[in-house]
Protein backbone atom coordinates (compact mmCIF):
# COMPACT_ATOMS: atom_id res chain seq x y z
CA UNK A 1 0.00 0.00 0.00
CA UNK A 2 1.63 3.39 -0.89
CA UNK A 3 0.74 6.61 -0.73
CA UNK A 4 2.09 9.96 -2.59
CA UNK A 5 4.77 12.04 -0.53
CA UNK A 6 4.92 15.31 -1.18
CA UNK A 7 8.78 16.36 -1.20
CA UNK A 8 10.22 18.54 1.21
CA UNK A 9 11.23 22.21 0.96
CA UNK A 10 14.75 20.20 -0.98
CA UNK A 11 12.76 17.85 -2.93
CA UNK A 12 13.40 15.20 -0.83
CA UNK A 13 10.70 13.08 0.91
CA UNK A 14 10.88 14.18 4.90
CA UNK A 15 12.74 11.30 6.97
CA UNK A 16 13.31 10.78 10.83
CA UNK A 17 16.34 10.41 11.95
CA UNK A 18 18.50 7.11 11.15
CA UNK A 19 18.93 6.34 15.22
CA UNK A 20 15.46 7.50 16.02
CA UNK A 21 13.72 5.26 13.44
CA UNK A 22 15.77 2.31 14.75
CA UNK A 23 14.72 3.15 18.09
CA UNK A 24 11.02 3.53 17.08
CA UNK A 25 10.60 0.53 14.94
CA UNK A 26 12.20 -1.58 17.56
CA UNK A 27 9.61 -0.45 20.57
CA UNK A 28 6.70 -0.64 17.66
CA UNK A 29 7.18 -4.13 18.03
CA UNK A 30 5.97 -4.12 21.57
CA UNK A 31 3.56 -2.05 21.21
CA UNK A 32 0.98 -4.28 22.88
CA UNK A 33 3.28 -5.41 26.05
CA UNK A 34 1.77 -3.22 28.49
CA UNK A 35 -2.18 -3.57 27.05
CA UNK A 36 -4.96 -3.12 29.62
CA UNK A 37 -8.11 -3.10 29.54
CA UNK A 38 -8.81 0.71 30.41
CA UNK A 39 -6.88 2.55 27.59
CA UNK A 40 -5.32 -0.33 25.75
CA UNK A 41 -1.97 0.50 23.80
CA UNK A 42 -1.66 3.99 25.05
CA UNK A 43 1.70 3.41 27.39
CA UNK A 44 2.75 1.29 24.68
CA UNK A 45 2.63 4.60 21.97
CA UNK A 46 3.85 6.80 24.20
CA UNK A 47 6.98 4.30 24.66
CA UNK A 48 7.02 4.20 20.94
CA UNK A 49 7.38 7.76 20.30
CA UNK A 50 9.79 8.47 23.14
CA UNK A 51 13.20 8.24 21.15
CA UNK A 52 12.38 11.14 19.23
CA UNK A 53 11.71 13.06 22.84
CA UNK A 54 14.44 11.87 23.93
CA UNK A 55 17.00 12.99 21.22
CA UNK A 56 15.87 16.72 22.37
CA UNK A 57 17.31 18.87 25.32
CA UNK A 58 15.52 17.49 28.71
CA UNK A 59 12.34 19.81 29.24
CA UNK A 60 10.31 18.58 32.28
CA UNK A 61 7.62 21.11 31.25
CA UNK A 62 7.23 20.25 27.78
CA UNK A 63 8.12 16.41 28.36
CA UNK A 64 5.18 16.45 30.60
CA UNK A 65 2.96 17.89 27.95
CA UNK A 66 4.04 15.21 25.50
CA UNK A 67 2.91 12.54 27.82
CA UNK A 68 -0.33 13.80 28.74
CA UNK A 69 -1.41 14.23 25.21
CA UNK A 70 -0.14 10.32 24.83
CA UNK A 71 -1.60 9.10 27.27
CA UNK A 72 -4.76 8.87 26.49
CA UNK A 73 -6.73 6.08 24.86
CA UNK A 74 -5.42 4.23 21.84
CA UNK A 75 -6.05 1.06 19.89
CA UNK A 76 -4.97 0.04 16.52
CA UNK A 77 -3.57 -2.99 14.86
CA UNK A 78 0.02 -3.64 15.78
CA UNK A 79 1.30 -4.25 12.23
CA UNK A 80 -0.33 -0.78 10.91
CA UNK A 81 1.21 1.33 14.10
CA UNK A 82 3.38 2.32 12.32
CA UNK A 83 1.60 4.14 10.03
CA UNK A 84 0.37 6.32 13.49
CA UNK A 85 3.13 6.54 15.00
CA UNK A 86 4.98 8.30 11.49
CA UNK A 87 2.55 10.83 11.32
CA UNK A 88 2.57 11.53 14.97
CA UNK A 89 5.97 12.22 14.68
CA UNK A 90 6.22 14.10 11.99
CA UNK A 91 3.12 16.41 13.21
CA UNK A 92 5.16 16.67 16.53
CA UNK A 93 8.32 17.41 14.34
CA UNK A 94 6.47 20.13 12.56
CA UNK A 95 5.33 21.92 15.97
CA UNK A 96 8.67 21.54 17.81
CA UNK A 97 9.30 24.90 19.12
CA UNK A 98 5.75 26.48 18.58
CA UNK A 99 4.42 24.66 21.87
CA UNK A 100 4.07 21.47 20.74
CA UNK A 101 1.24 19.74 19.11
CA UNK A 102 -2.18 21.23 20.02
CA UNK A 103 -3.84 18.15 22.10
CA UNK A 104 -7.18 17.98 20.53
CA UNK A 105 -5.06 18.10 17.09
CA UNK A 106 -3.01 15.48 18.32
CA UNK A 107 -6.06 13.21 19.76
CA UNK A 108 -8.00 13.75 16.01
CA UNK A 109 -5.15 12.62 14.10
CA UNK A 110 -4.19 9.41 16.70
CA UNK A 111 -7.89 8.50 17.34
CA UNK A 112 -9.46 8.78 13.75
CA UNK A 113 -6.33 7.22 12.28
CA UNK A 114 -5.94 4.57 14.39
CA UNK A 115 -9.42 3.62 13.83
CA UNK A 116 -9.59 3.48 10.78
CA UNK A 117 -6.40 1.30 10.66
CA UNK A 118 -7.68 -0.84 13.20
CA UNK A 119 -10.57 -2.57 11.22
CA UNK A 120 -8.26 -2.66 8.00
CA UNK A 121 -5.82 -4.72 9.82
CA UNK A 122 -7.99 -6.71 11.49
CA UNK A 123 -9.56 -7.37 8.40
CA UNK A 124 -6.14 -7.87 6.63
CA UNK A 125 -3.89 -9.37 9.26
CA UNK A 126 -6.14 -11.13 11.65
CA UNK A 127 -8.46 -12.24 10.16
CA UNK A 128 -6.89 -12.73 6.10
CA UNK A 129 -3.36 -13.58 5.95
CA UNK A 130 -2.45 -14.76 9.58
CA UNK A 131 -5.48 -17.77 9.28
CA UNK A 132 -3.96 -18.09 5.66
CA UNK A 133 -0.22 -18.50 6.82
CA UNK A 134 -1.50 -20.73 9.48
CA UNK A 135 -2.67 -23.13 7.29
CA UNK A 136 -0.26 -22.56 4.34
CA UNK A 137 1.89 -24.43 7.21
CA UNK A 138 0.09 -26.93 7.40
CA UNK A 139 -0.29 -27.70 4.04
CA UNK A 140 3.65 -27.15 3.71
CA UNK A 141 4.35 -29.51 6.54
CA UNK A 142 1.85 -32.06 4.58
CA UNK A 143 3.77 -32.08 1.14
CA UNK A 144 7.02 -31.90 2.61
CA UNK A 145 6.87 -34.56 4.61
CA UNK A 146 10.60 -35.46 5.29
CA UNK A 147 11.63 -31.68 4.28
CA UNK A 148 9.08 -30.33 6.48
CA UNK A 149 11.25 -29.26 8.88
CA UNK A 150 13.27 -26.91 5.91
CA UNK A 151 9.85 -26.18 4.13
CA UNK A 152 8.69 -24.31 7.69
CA UNK A 153 11.85 -22.73 8.37
CA UNK A 154 11.41 -21.16 5.24
CA UNK A 155 8.02 -20.33 5.72
CA UNK A 156 8.55 -18.44 8.91
CA UNK A 157 11.16 -16.99 7.67
CA UNK A 158 9.54 -15.69 4.98
CA UNK A 159 6.67 -14.56 7.08
CA UNK A 160 8.97 -12.57 10.05
CA UNK A 161 11.14 -10.90 7.46
CA UNK A 162 8.44 -9.52 5.66
CA UNK A 163 5.91 -7.83 8.63
CA UNK A 164 9.75 -6.65 9.37
CA UNK A 165 10.17 -5.17 6.67
CA UNK A 166 6.26 -4.02 5.92
CA UNK A 167 6.55 -2.53 10.04
CA UNK A 168 9.88 -0.54 9.08
CA UNK A 169 8.65 0.87 5.95
CA UNK A 170 5.30 2.00 7.97
CA UNK A 171 6.98 4.03 10.55
CA UNK A 172 9.26 5.57 7.25
CA UNK A 173 5.67 6.30 5.36
CA UNK A 174 3.61 7.60 8.03
CA UNK A 175 6.59 10.00 8.43
CA UNK A 176 6.88 11.27 5.12
CA UNK A 177 3.05 11.98 4.71
CA UNK A 178 2.38 13.43 7.64
CA UNK A 179 -1.22 14.23 7.48
CA UNK A 180 -1.44 13.29 3.79
CA UNK A 181 -1.02 9.56 5.67
CA UNK A 182 -5.18 9.58 5.28
CA UNK A 183 -4.90 9.07 1.54
CA UNK A 184 -3.57 5.86 2.07
CA UNK A 185 -6.97 4.59 3.75
CA UNK A 186 -8.65 4.96 0.18
CA UNK A 187 -6.17 2.99 -1.63
CA UNK A 188 -8.38 0.02 -3.48
CA UNK A 189 -5.46 -2.45 -3.14
CA UNK A 190 -6.00 -2.81 0.70
CA UNK A 191 -9.95 -4.43 -0.04
CA UNK A 192 -8.40 -6.09 -3.01
CA UNK A 193 -5.92 -7.67 -0.74
CA UNK A 194 -8.29 -8.21 2.23
CA UNK A 195 -10.39 -10.33 -0.58
CA UNK A 196 -7.57 -12.30 -1.68
CA UNK A 197 -6.26 -13.70 1.41
CA UNK A 198 -9.99 -14.53 3.01
CA UNK A 199 -10.04 -16.40 -0.14
CA UNK A 200 -6.90 -18.01 0.28
CA UNK A 201 -7.97 -19.14 3.68
CA UNK A 202 -11.23 -20.66 2.44
CA UNK A 203 -9.02 -22.98 -0.36
CA UNK A 204 -6.71 -23.70 2.43
CA UNK A 205 -8.63 -24.80 4.31
CA UNK A 206 -10.83 -26.18 1.85
CA UNK A 207 -7.57 -28.54 1.23
CA UNK A 208 -6.68 -28.94 4.25
CA UNK A 209 -10.59 -30.35 4.76
CA UNK A 210 -10.12 -32.97 1.71
CA UNK A 211 -6.70 -34.21 2.87
CA UNK A 212 -9.07 -35.20 6.32
CA UNK A 213 -11.83 -36.87 4.34
CA UNK A 214 -9.15 -38.67 2.28
CA UNK A 215 -7.97 -39.89 5.97
CA UNK A 216 -11.41 -41.03 6.99
CA UNK A 217 -11.76 -42.40 3.52
CA UNK A 218 -9.15 -44.81 4.20
CA UNK A 219 -9.79 -45.86 7.65
CA UNK A 220 -13.07 -46.22 6.57
CA UNK A 221 -11.99 -48.76 4.19
CA UNK A 222 -10.98 -51.01 6.93
CA UNK A 223 -14.05 -52.85 8.46
CA UNK A 224 -12.58 -52.52 12.17
CA UNK A 225 -12.79 -49.10 12.09
CA UNK A 226 -16.63 -48.49 11.98
CA UNK A 227 -16.61 -47.85 8.26
CA UNK A 228 -18.57 -45.45 6.76
CA UNK A 229 -19.98 -43.85 10.24
CA UNK A 230 -16.61 -42.52 10.50
CA UNK A 231 -16.09 -40.85 7.15
CA UNK A 232 -20.26 -39.44 7.92
CA UNK A 233 -19.01 -38.11 10.97
CA UNK A 234 -15.84 -36.44 9.35
CA UNK A 235 -18.29 -35.09 6.93
CA UNK A 236 -20.75 -33.29 9.65
CA UNK A 237 -18.23 -32.37 11.76
CA UNK A 238 -17.16 -30.12 8.61
CA UNK A 239 -20.14 -29.01 7.67
CA UNK A 240 -21.68 -28.63 11.43
CA UNK A 241 -19.68 -24.67 12.12
CA UNK A 242 -21.66 -23.67 8.93
CA UNK A 243 -24.90 -25.22 9.02
CA UNK A 244 -25.16 -24.10 12.95
CA UNK A 245 -23.75 -21.07 12.31
CA UNK A 246 -21.20 -21.25 15.40
CA UNK A 247 -18.00 -21.09 16.09
CA UNK A 248 -16.61 -22.11 19.45
CA UNK A 249 -13.18 -21.72 20.41
CA UNK A 250 -10.85 -23.82 19.27
CA UNK A 251 -10.27 -25.48 22.79
CA UNK A 252 -13.86 -26.31 23.09
CA UNK A 253 -14.25 -28.12 19.59
CA UNK A 254 -10.93 -29.96 20.62
CA UNK A 255 -13.54 -31.43 23.76
CA UNK A 256 -16.17 -31.83 22.16
CA UNK A 257 -14.62 -34.13 19.39
CA UNK A 258 -12.86 -35.85 22.41
CA UNK A 259 -16.69 -36.43 23.50
CA UNK A 260 -17.56 -37.49 20.02
CA UNK A 261 -15.26 -39.96 19.63
CA UNK A 262 -16.14 -41.80 22.86
CA UNK A 263 -19.79 -41.67 21.98
CA UNK A 264 -18.63 -43.30 18.84
CA UNK A 265 -16.26 -45.80 20.11
CA UNK A 266 -18.91 -47.00 22.26
CA UNK A 267 -21.91 -46.81 19.40
CA UNK A 268 -19.14 -49.38 17.86
CA UNK A 269 -18.36 -51.26 20.30
CA UNK A 270 -16.79 -54.53 19.89
CA UNK A 271 -16.78 -53.85 16.00
CA UNK A 272 -15.06 -50.34 17.05
CA UNK A 273 -12.50 -51.94 19.45
CA UNK B 1 -4.50 -45.79 40.81
CA UNK B 2 -1.49 -45.76 43.02
CA UNK B 3 0.26 -43.37 43.96
CA UNK B 4 4.18 -45.15 42.97
CA UNK B 5 2.60 -45.21 39.40
CA UNK B 6 2.49 -41.45 38.96
CA UNK B 7 5.72 -41.12 40.26
CA UNK B 8 7.99 -39.73 37.97
CA UNK B 9 11.86 -39.23 38.38
CA UNK B 10 13.72 -36.69 35.97
CA UNK B 11 17.47 -36.68 35.49
CA UNK B 12 19.82 -33.58 35.21
CA UNK B 13 19.34 -33.81 31.03
CA UNK B 14 15.50 -33.69 31.52
CA UNK B 15 15.62 -30.76 34.37
CA UNK B 16 18.09 -28.91 31.63
CA UNK B 17 15.52 -29.77 28.65
CA UNK B 18 12.42 -28.25 30.79
CA UNK B 19 14.72 -25.22 31.15
CA UNK B 20 14.74 -24.56 27.72
CA UNK B 21 11.49 -25.34 27.17
CA UNK B 22 10.13 -22.60 29.34
CA UNK B 23 12.78 -20.10 28.05
CA UNK B 24 10.92 -21.07 24.76
CA UNK B 25 7.70 -20.91 26.32
CA UNK B 26 8.26 -17.18 27.72
CA UNK B 27 10.13 -15.99 23.98
CA UNK B 28 6.55 -17.50 22.82
CA UNK B 29 4.25 -16.10 25.62
CA UNK B 30 6.11 -12.46 24.44
CA UNK B 31 4.85 -13.19 20.68
CA UNK B 32 1.79 -13.88 21.78
CA UNK B 33 0.80 -10.47 22.09
CA UNK B 34 3.19 -8.54 23.50
CA UNK B 35 6.49 -8.59 21.15
CA UNK B 36 6.35 -8.79 17.06
CA UNK B 37 3.28 -11.01 16.94
CA UNK B 38 4.91 -12.73 14.51
CA UNK B 39 3.40 -15.92 13.20
CA UNK B 40 6.17 -18.26 15.64
CA UNK B 41 3.01 -17.91 18.49
CA UNK B 42 0.85 -20.04 16.50
CA UNK B 43 -0.02 -23.91 17.43
CA UNK B 44 1.91 -25.56 14.45
CA UNK B 45 5.38 -23.61 14.10
CA UNK B 46 4.92 -23.50 18.19
CA UNK B 47 4.74 -26.63 18.77
CA UNK B 48 7.18 -27.25 15.87
CA UNK B 49 10.09 -24.88 17.58
CA UNK B 50 9.22 -27.45 20.85
CA UNK B 51 10.07 -30.58 18.96
CA UNK B 52 13.04 -28.80 17.72
CA UNK B 53 14.50 -28.24 21.22
CA UNK B 54 13.97 -31.33 22.43
CA UNK B 55 15.56 -33.35 18.77
CA UNK B 56 11.91 -34.73 18.09
CA UNK B 57 10.78 -32.55 15.26
CA UNK B 58 8.29 -35.25 13.77
CA UNK B 59 6.64 -35.16 17.84
CA UNK B 60 6.20 -31.40 17.34
CA UNK B 61 4.62 -31.81 14.00
CA UNK B 62 2.44 -34.87 14.95
CA UNK B 63 1.06 -32.52 18.19
CA UNK B 64 0.86 -29.20 16.13
CA UNK B 65 -0.62 -29.83 13.13
CA UNK B 66 -3.97 -31.56 14.32
CA UNK B 67 -3.71 -28.82 17.61
CA UNK B 68 -3.06 -25.81 14.92
CA UNK B 69 -6.38 -26.71 12.67
CA UNK B 70 -8.16 -26.78 15.47
CA UNK B 71 -7.35 -23.51 16.94
CA UNK B 72 -6.59 -21.72 13.43
CA UNK B 73 -10.24 -19.49 14.62
CA UNK B 74 -8.89 -18.17 17.66
CA UNK B 75 -8.07 -14.98 16.51
CA UNK B 76 -7.01 -12.09 18.32
CA UNK B 77 -9.52 -9.80 17.29
CA UNK B 78 -10.77 -7.03 19.26
CA UNK B 79 -10.36 -8.17 23.20
CA UNK B 80 -11.03 -11.83 23.14
CA UNK B 81 -8.21 -14.15 24.01
CA UNK B 82 -8.97 -17.62 24.17
CA UNK B 83 -6.13 -19.11 26.15
CA UNK B 84 -2.57 -20.32 25.85
CA UNK B 85 -1.90 -21.68 23.08
CA UNK B 86 1.59 -21.65 22.70
CA UNK B 87 2.07 -22.57 26.49
CA UNK B 88 -0.13 -25.59 25.63
CA UNK B 89 1.96 -26.61 22.09
CA UNK B 90 4.94 -26.90 23.99
CA UNK B 91 3.97 -28.15 27.25
CA UNK B 92 2.11 -31.11 24.72
CA UNK B 93 5.20 -31.89 23.12
CA UNK B 94 7.44 -31.32 25.91
CA UNK B 95 5.22 -33.32 27.93
CA UNK B 96 5.20 -36.69 25.94
CA UNK B 97 8.97 -36.28 25.12
CA UNK B 98 9.52 -35.75 28.86
CA UNK B 99 7.63 -38.87 29.56
CA UNK B 100 9.06 -40.80 26.04
CA UNK B 101 6.42 -41.19 24.47
CA UNK B 102 5.82 -40.90 20.37
CA UNK B 103 2.22 -39.53 19.43
CA UNK B 104 1.20 -40.69 15.81
CA UNK B 105 0.91 -38.02 12.88
CA UNK B 106 -2.33 -37.72 11.59
CA UNK B 107 -2.93 -40.19 9.20
CA UNK B 108 0.94 -42.27 9.95
CA UNK B 109 1.99 -44.89 12.09
CA UNK B 110 1.96 -44.74 15.57
CA UNK B 111 -0.24 -44.90 18.25
CA UNK B 112 -2.90 -42.45 17.50
CA UNK B 113 -4.70 -42.83 20.90
CA UNK B 114 -2.00 -41.10 22.54
CA UNK B 115 -2.54 -38.08 19.62
CA UNK B 116 -5.52 -37.98 21.31
CA UNK B 117 -4.72 -37.93 24.47
CA UNK B 118 -2.08 -35.10 24.11
CA UNK B 119 -4.52 -33.02 22.25
CA UNK B 120 -7.17 -33.38 24.78
CA UNK B 121 -4.34 -32.26 27.35
CA UNK B 122 -3.23 -29.46 25.43
CA UNK B 123 -6.75 -27.85 25.01
CA UNK B 124 -7.58 -28.57 28.82
CA UNK B 125 -3.47 -26.44 29.13
CA UNK B 126 -4.47 -23.35 27.24
CA UNK B 127 -8.04 -23.06 28.52
CA UNK B 128 -6.28 -22.79 32.08
CA UNK B 129 -3.77 -20.54 30.85
CA UNK B 130 -6.68 -18.43 30.06
CA UNK B 131 -7.75 -16.47 33.70
CA UNK B 132 -3.37 -15.84 33.55
CA UNK B 133 -4.02 -13.77 31.04
CA UNK B 134 -6.28 -12.27 32.03
CA UNK B 135 -5.17 -11.53 35.48
CA UNK B 136 -1.56 -9.81 33.47
CA UNK B 137 -3.83 -7.51 31.85
CA UNK B 138 -5.70 -6.62 34.83
CA UNK B 139 -2.01 -5.69 36.42
CA UNK B 140 -0.68 -3.83 33.44
CA UNK B 141 -3.70 -1.86 34.39
CA UNK B 142 -2.65 -0.98 37.65
CA UNK B 143 0.47 -0.33 36.37
CA UNK B 144 -0.57 1.88 33.56
CA UNK B 145 -2.40 4.21 36.62
CA UNK B 146 1.56 4.72 38.20
CA UNK B 147 2.43 6.32 34.94
CA UNK B 148 0.08 9.37 35.63
CA UNK B 149 2.88 10.32 38.07
CA UNK B 150 5.01 11.28 34.99
CA UNK B 151 2.12 13.45 33.85
CA UNK B 152 2.97 15.47 36.75
CA UNK B 153 6.37 15.68 37.26
CA UNK B 154 7.89 14.31 33.45
CA UNK B 155 9.93 11.56 34.09
CA UNK B 156 10.02 9.30 31.67
CA UNK B 157 11.91 6.90 32.53
CA UNK B 158 8.83 5.84 34.78
CA UNK B 159 6.83 5.30 31.94
CA UNK B 160 9.64 3.00 30.00
CA UNK B 161 10.02 1.19 33.27
CA UNK B 162 6.33 0.17 33.70
CA UNK B 163 6.35 -0.94 29.96
CA UNK B 164 9.39 -3.02 30.40
CA UNK B 165 7.88 -4.70 33.60
CA UNK B 166 5.17 -5.60 31.50
CA UNK B 167 7.37 -7.39 28.97
CA UNK B 168 8.96 -9.24 31.85
CA UNK B 169 5.67 -9.91 33.17
CA UNK B 170 4.71 -11.74 29.81
CA UNK B 171 7.58 -13.50 29.71
CA UNK B 172 7.82 -14.85 33.14
CA UNK B 173 3.66 -15.82 33.20
CA UNK B 174 4.73 -17.78 29.84
CA UNK B 175 7.89 -19.88 31.04
CA UNK B 176 6.75 -20.38 34.18
CA UNK B 177 3.25 -21.52 33.44
CA UNK B 178 4.72 -23.77 30.71
CA UNK B 179 7.12 -25.23 32.46
CA UNK B 180 4.58 -26.43 35.17
CA UNK B 181 2.05 -27.73 32.60
CA UNK B 182 4.94 -29.72 30.87
CA UNK B 183 5.40 -31.24 34.22
CA UNK B 184 2.12 -31.66 34.79
CA UNK B 185 1.84 -33.30 31.23
CA UNK B 186 4.30 -35.82 31.58
CA UNK B 187 3.97 -36.40 35.24
CA UNK B 188 0.01 -36.88 35.58
CA UNK B 189 -1.63 -36.73 32.52
CA UNK B 190 0.66 -39.22 30.32
CA UNK B 191 0.91 -41.55 32.49
CA UNK B 192 -3.44 -42.00 32.99
CA UNK B 193 -3.47 -42.55 29.42
CA UNK B 194 -1.99 -46.29 30.47
CA UNK B 195 -5.33 -47.26 32.48
CA UNK B 196 -8.03 -45.40 30.03
CA UNK B 197 -10.42 -48.24 28.92
CA UNK B 198 -10.09 -49.95 26.07
CA UNK B 199 -13.34 -48.68 24.43
CA UNK B 200 -12.36 -45.34 25.43
CA UNK B 201 -9.09 -45.53 23.74
CA UNK B 202 -10.70 -45.95 20.35
CA UNK B 203 -12.57 -43.29 20.50
CA UNK B 204 -9.48 -40.98 21.48
CA UNK B 205 -7.70 -42.42 18.54
CA UNK B 206 -10.55 -40.15 16.36
CA UNK B 207 -10.00 -37.14 18.34
CA UNK B 208 -7.16 -35.79 16.01
CA UNK B 209 -9.41 -36.07 12.81
CA UNK B 210 -12.67 -34.82 14.54
CA UNK B 211 -10.96 -31.85 16.10
CA UNK B 212 -9.36 -30.97 12.96
CA UNK B 213 -12.55 -31.02 10.92
CA UNK B 214 -14.68 -28.96 13.15
CA UNK B 215 -12.33 -26.59 13.41
CA UNK B 216 -11.78 -26.44 9.97
CA UNK B 217 -15.54 -26.56 9.51
CA UNK B 218 -14.97 -23.50 11.64
CA UNK B 219 -12.69 -22.14 8.76
CA UNK B 220 -15.59 -22.80 6.30
CA UNK B 221 -18.38 -20.94 8.42
CA UNK B 222 -16.21 -17.62 9.09
CA UNK B 223 -15.58 -17.29 5.31
CA UNK B 224 -18.36 -18.23 3.88
CA UNK B 225 -18.59 -21.68 2.85
CA UNK B 226 -21.87 -21.46 0.84
CA UNK B 227 -21.16 -17.86 -0.64
CA UNK B 228 -17.68 -19.17 -2.31
CA UNK B 229 -18.45 -22.93 -2.42
CA UNK B 230 -16.75 -23.30 -6.13
CA UNK B 231 -13.25 -22.03 -3.95
CA UNK B 232 -14.13 -24.20 -1.40
CA UNK B 233 -14.92 -27.38 -3.49
CA UNK B 234 -11.54 -27.01 -5.55
CA UNK B 235 -9.82 -26.83 -1.96
CA UNK B 236 -11.69 -29.61 -1.31
CA UNK B 237 -11.14 -31.64 -4.78
CA UNK B 238 -7.46 -30.39 -4.59
CA UNK B 239 -6.93 -31.58 -0.70
CA UNK B 240 -8.66 -35.20 -1.82
CA UNK B 241 -5.42 -35.28 -4.14
CA UNK B 242 -2.80 -34.56 -2.38
CA UNK B 243 -4.15 -37.18 0.67
CA UNK B 244 -4.15 -39.42 -2.47
CA UNK B 245 -0.51 -38.80 -3.33
CA UNK B 246 0.78 -38.56 0.11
Amino acid sequence: MSVRIEPGADGTAPRLAPGVRWQVFARSLGLQASWNHQRMQNLGLLVCLMPWLRARERDPERDRLFCRRYFEFFNTNPYLAGYVIGGLLRLEQEREGQGGLPRGQAQTFRDSLGRALASLGDQLFWLGLRPAVALLGCVVSLVAVGAAPLALGLLALLVVTGQLVWRWRAIGRGYAAGYDIVELLGDPRWHRAIRAAKRATLVLAGVLGGWVLHGGWDDASRPATGGWVVMGLLVAALAFPSLARRRPAGEFLIMAAGILGVVLAFALGEQGS
Amino acid sequence: MTAPELAFAMSGADWALLGWLALLAGCLALDETALAQTWLSQPLPAAFLAGLVCGEPATGLAVGLPLQMALTMNLPVGQTVTGDASGAAVAGVGGAVLAGRTPAPLGGEGDPVLTGWLLLGAAAVSLAGHPLVQAERRLHMVWMLEGRHTLRDGNLGRVEAIHGRCLLTAFVRGGLFAALALLAMAAVWLPLYAHLPHAVGFGFAWLPWLAAALGLGAVFERYGARRHWGWLGAGLGAGWLLGALT
